[in-house]
């Protein structure tokens, strides 16, 4: 297994959205998640795990069931918070983010954690067994199908989620840790929505579709099965494309808290959101951190007004208010015209700073 | 016992930008303990939550007896938890120490146990000792309870919150531990109305309530992105800048409540509160009295000895929003219960039923939250008819012997119960056939596959399905006794536990539409208007949804069901009509469909809607079809069918009549429904929104069966 190499993520054909948005999380990973919503074999799976494996490795703590980052100690599980209290130390080690899957058959208990069976009838005493939601901190949690997600299912992903913590009070435990994951879900949009509030809890939506164009269909089939073939060689082929890819995104994590914004652009955010009728204020924050993200991925260390207007679809179109049967693939040259509309109306605003 | 937990910084309350009648009802809340809590209905991602747990930073401190896991107040000696209580009767004096109000989080997952507390399980295993191992309810004396989503939080745990805010302690009788102790808290919630409304009584349990938006100066918005990418970049510094201003808002809570007491209200301000109440159709006391005390807390809060009209106002607008409207309201309903002896008829016979009486109470609540959307965008307010409710009550308290908790409340009675989740309707409520029932499911069930949400255990043998958590509790004290081997724990097949679950069950509504051509055009365009609101509210449900068609020589699935209304729609768009009427075929077509849904989903709870005129001229057999004259043969044939419908519990249809009626009508789809034991509606009698409502009640009592043993 060690020796199988993933799919290259530059050797993905197309759906450069999509890459982007995955590309975007992974160098701010407080960006929310992405929402992929497409057909069956549009590369949705792959494209994930192979991000994940180019990603440079992160520090950790080590022996940590939550993966603690050593370098934020009010985030600390309290497991490192008693180990630091009684040794005042903790050990460190690098691993590389892991992709965790939330498959859509899980059980509460297994999503959430529970009474840890072995060790209670061993030593009899109580002890927390971490679910997937304590294997996803500080990784990604990818769930394929997430509109098929059972509601109970989901409703305990919404409470961590929001929150980026775990509280659980069940079977005898109780037991509270972080859970700050990027939630990345797929869905075919054929088989039924998403529930709005799940909806909302995605930082960015990106709608894709199978690729037409019978060159590069032509391309697709030749990288997989020359991956299928020989993964070792195509492996070396691209190596240094994602080599580069993710040099470009180590150095945007560096730049990115030095990206600033200027008022006039918040601005911008702010009317665009009104002129799109989004409800409440997370469309705002994420149309904000996506564009500084896109600024740092650019290397600049200002946000200039095309990296808000590249945001505008994937922050927005899955927040704007519809009616029950409204696609959720907002038409972009609609939202443009609503947004241009607003824009012309409110000269003064603009103005003022 | 106060567990260390993982809290991770919470953003400052001050910092919250706008949003001041939700602050003042947290500041209040504070302040003083007694105003009842709030509950904040508001669209996602308007700081919903993020305001409730920035009050945390804010809360002053209490005096509590030192070690007691209750936060028992010292100078409080008629509440005192058992342990307090006997060191205080033996002459002991209480020490004192000063302790954080809690807001303690009740997420989702929570279940039972968890909640009001159980046997300690490491004590038994390791001492022997039987000891109560304090839940959330214990935690919570004293403090906050608060709950996210409170409108997805299980019915069960609801119950058990109701109880207890009305009696103020927890009674626990379980796994062979008995304790009562207090547990008085405050109940703050948070929840977004557009996946679901909360029961009207716990709706009442709330002092306050406040709908929040976002909001809509560009210039907040600005300010709100700043504030927050500050404190998400780096929270220490950002909690810093804010102390200042933390501190002197904490301050003046803690001067308020010392002059709480201080403050008077004069009888014609207490009159003027009431006439406030009566203007708005308020029914109960409660709302005067929170009135009251919010107004006061008011002027404590402002330094004031006396309580001026602005308090009053501003506590109208917190505790009355949820409240108003009631007798109004419930005097509308009247009038249209009078109007319509059809449903006050189906009214008597759920009640007649008698098993269905904790759903009947459901469904009047559901069926009000229609009527009240539609005439206003006020809440929901109480159930419906007050002499049906004492029905109720009594039927049940009968039936709640079962449970663990056996609680005296005499009021809310009536709310609490499991007997909803029955999903057998026609099983009437005696003990006997409580035991039949449950050998009935055993046999049915044995395959049921165990997902839900897990929320009780239960020492019937079933399914296999091991509660862990619950089977070592009931070991757990006999440890000591029994020779263990290597292990810690024994474990005997009495000690067995086995999960209940619970999982909300999605209803499959499957309409069988008439596209032949003796449906006139007018019918048809009727008829789809009627489908598709019909198909905006099993989106909102999430409901699935499929459509039969049949015209001509065939029945044709158009949509197999699906939770994709969006489909639906577009099917429906372009359903074509015209040519002869296979209704024989259509309503076989659609039993098929239904069996093979029944067989994946066994959970589901298929309703009908069948829309036609119910004239039939093409039969299914010999050679796929034949016409003409033999008109007797096609209706055998469709009566055959209709049996096949009748055999089958879970069923439930309504046949919609689309015949124009005239002299000589042939009133043939009244038959069908007869045949079908199906509800009959007239299309042409009624607009359609009135079949919307009779599906929707329909469905309503359906839904309430949603809570269902999944054993």
């Amino acid at each position: 297994m060690k020796n199988r190499h993933v799919f290259p993520f530059s050797a993905i054909v197309g759906q450069e959205k999509m890459k982007m948005a995955l590309i975007l999380n992974s160098i701010n990973p407080k960006l929310g998640g992405v929402l992929i919503r497409g057909e069956k074999g549009t590369a949705k799976s792959t494209a994930v795990r192979s991000l994940a494996a180019l990603l440079p490795e992160m520090d950790i703590v080590r022996d940590c069931r939550f993966r603690c980052d050593p370098k934020i100690p009010e985030k600390y599980c309290i497991d490192c918070q008693e180990k630091i209290n009684k040794t005042g130390k903790l050990e460190k080690i690098k691993e590389k983010m892991a992709v965790v899957d939330l498959p859509i058959n899980a059980t509460e208990d297994r999503v959430v954690g529970t009474l840890d069976i072995e060790h209670t009838i061993q030593k009899g005493e109580k002890r927390f067994e971490p679910g997937i939601l304590a294997e996803a901190n500080r990784s990604i949690l990818y769930v394929d199908e997430v509109n098929l997600l059972d509601d109970h299912i989901v409703d305990v992903l919404l409470d961590s989620a929001a929150m980026g913590i775990n509280v659980v009070e069940r079977e005898g435990i109780s037991y509270t840790h972080p859970a700050e994951f990027i939630l990345v879900g797929t869905m075919n949009p054929e088989e039924g929505e998403l529930r709005p509030q799940l909806l909302d809890r995605f930082g960015l939506c990106v709608n894709i579709s199978g690729i037409t164009d019978p060159i590069m269909r032509v391309e697709i089939v030749k990288n997989w099965t020359s991956f299928e073939e020989d993964s070792q060689a195509i492996y070396k082929k691209w190596q240094p494309k994602d080599q580069e890819l993710a040099e470009k995104i180590l150095q945007a994590k560096a730049l990115l808290p030095n990206v600033t914004i200027s008022d006039e652009h918040l601005l911008r955010i702010a009317n665009i959101s009104i002129a799109l009728d989004v409800d409440g204020h997370r469309s705002d924050l994420i149309m904000m951190k996506a564009s500084k993200t896109m600024a740092a991925f650019n290397k600049r260390k200002t946000v200039e007004t095309q990296d808000i207007d590249e945001s505008i679809e994937v922050a927005l179109a899955h927040r704007m208010r519809r009616r029950p049967f409204d696609d959720v693939n907002a038409d972009p040259e609609a939202m443009q015209e609503l947004i241009d509309k607003a824009m012309a109306t409110k000269p003064n605003e603009n103005n003022k700073i | 016992m106060k567990t260390t937990r993982y809290r991770p910084p919470v953003y400052p309350f001050t910092a919250i930008v706008g949003h001041d009648l939700l602050k003042l009802g947290l500041i209040l809340n504070a302040v003083n303990p007694r105003l009842g809590g709030i509950l904040i209905r508001g669209d996602k991602g308007t700081a919903k939550s993020t305001a409730v747990r920035a009050l945390a930073g804010l809360l002053p401190d209490l005096d509590v007896v030192m070690g007691c896991h209750y936060n028992c107040d010292p100078s409080d000696i008629s509440s005192l938890c058992p342990e307090c209580s006997a060191r205080f009767k033996a002459g002991e004096a209480l020490p004192v120490e000063k302790a954080p109000i809690q807001i303690v989080d009740l997420p989702m997952n929570t279940t039972e146990d968890r909640l009001v507390g159980s046997i300690d399980i490491e004590q038994a295993l390791c001492a022997g000792v039987k000891r109560f191992q304090p839940g959330l309810l214990a935690e919570a004396n004293r403090s906050i309870i608060y709950i996210d989503e409170v409108n997805l939080l299980e019915d069960h745990l609801v119950d058990i919150l109701l109880d207890t805010a009305v009696t103020g302690i927890n009674i626990v009788q379980r796994e062979s531990i008995k304790y009562i102790h207090p547990s008085r808290f405050i109940l703050i919630a948070t929840m977004n109305p557009e996946e679901g409304d909360i029961r009207p009584q716990l709706m009442d349990r709330f002092g306050f309530m406040v709908k929040i938006n976002g909001l809509y100066e560009p210039n907040d918005r600005v300010e709100i992105i700043r504030r927050r990418e500050c404190f998400d970049d780096n929270p220490n510094e950002f909690l810093e800048k804010w102390q200042k201003k933390q501190d002197a808002l904490q301050k003046s809570i803690i001067k308020a409540q010392r002059f709480l007491g201080k403050v008077s209200i004069t009888s014609e301000q207490i009159s003027e509160i009431i006439q406030i109440c009566m203007i708005h159709h308020v029914s109960g006391h409660r709302a005067d009295i929170i009135m009251e005390k919010t107004a006061r807390t008011m002027a404590a809060m402002d330094g004031r000895l006396n309580v001026n009209p602005g308090d009053i106002e501003r506590a109208a607008q917190l505790a009355l929003p949820h409240r108003t409207n009631n007798l109004k309201m419930q005097g509308q309903r009247q009038n249209q219960i009078n109007q319509k002896p059809e449903y006050e008829k189906d009214r008597r016979e759920y009640l007649d039923k008698g098993s269905m009486n904790q759903s009947l109470d459901k469904q009047t609540d559901v069926v009000e939250k229609h009527t009240q959307n539609e005439n206003q965008p006020i809440d929901p307010t109480r159930p419906l008819v007050r002499s049906s409710q004492r029905e109720i009550s009594q039927a049940e308290i009968t039936d709640e012997k079962g449970r663990n908790v056996s609680v005296v409340a005499s009021e809310q009675v009536f709310e609490i119960g499991n007997i909803h989740r029955i999903p057998d309707p026609d099983i009437r409520f005696t003990r006997d056939n409580l035991k039949h029932r449950i050998g009935k499911k055993r046999t049915v069930t044995t395959t049921s596959n165990k997902t839900g949400r897990y929320v009780r255990s239960t020492s019937q043998r079933l399914n296999n399905d091991l509660a862990f958590d619950a089977t070592l509790r009931a070991a757990a004290p006999y440890q000591r006794t029994r020779s263990r081997g290597d292990l810690a724990v024994k474990i005997m097949p009495h000690d067995i536990r086995e999960k209940i679950r619970q999982k909300k069950i999605a209803n499959l509504l499957l309409f069988v539409v008439d596209a032949s051509g003796s449906m006139g055009t007018k019918l048809i365009t009727e008829t789809k208007g009627t489908i598709l609101a019909l198909l905006i509210e099993a989106y909102q449900k999430r409901d699935k949804v499929g459509m039969v068609a049949f015209k001509g020589q065939e029945a044709e699935v158009l949509l197999p069901p699906t939770n994709s209304v969006e489909m639906a729609k577009k099917l429906l768009e372009e359903l074509p009509t015209g040519g002869k009427t296979p209704l024989g075929l259509g309503l076989l077509t659609s039993y098929q469909l239904i069996k093979n849904q029944l067989r994946q989903e066994p959970e589901i709870l298929p309703l009908i809607v069948i829309i036609t005129d119910g004239r039939a001229n093409v039969g299914i057999y010999k050679e796929g079809y034949y016409e003409g004259t033999r008109f007797g043969e096609i209706y055998n044939e469709i009566y055959k069918v209709c049996h096949l419908y009748r055999n089958e519990e879970k069923i439930r249809t309504i046949v919609i009549d689309a015949e124009e009626k005239r002299i000589g009508s042939f009133n043939r789809a009244k038959k069908l429904a007869e045949a079908l034991n199906a509800k009959y509606y007239l299309l042409a009698d009624i607009i359609s929104f009135n079949i919307i409502k009779t599906v929707k009640s329909e469905m309503a009592s359906y839904r309430v069966q949603k809570l269902h043993r999944d054993h």
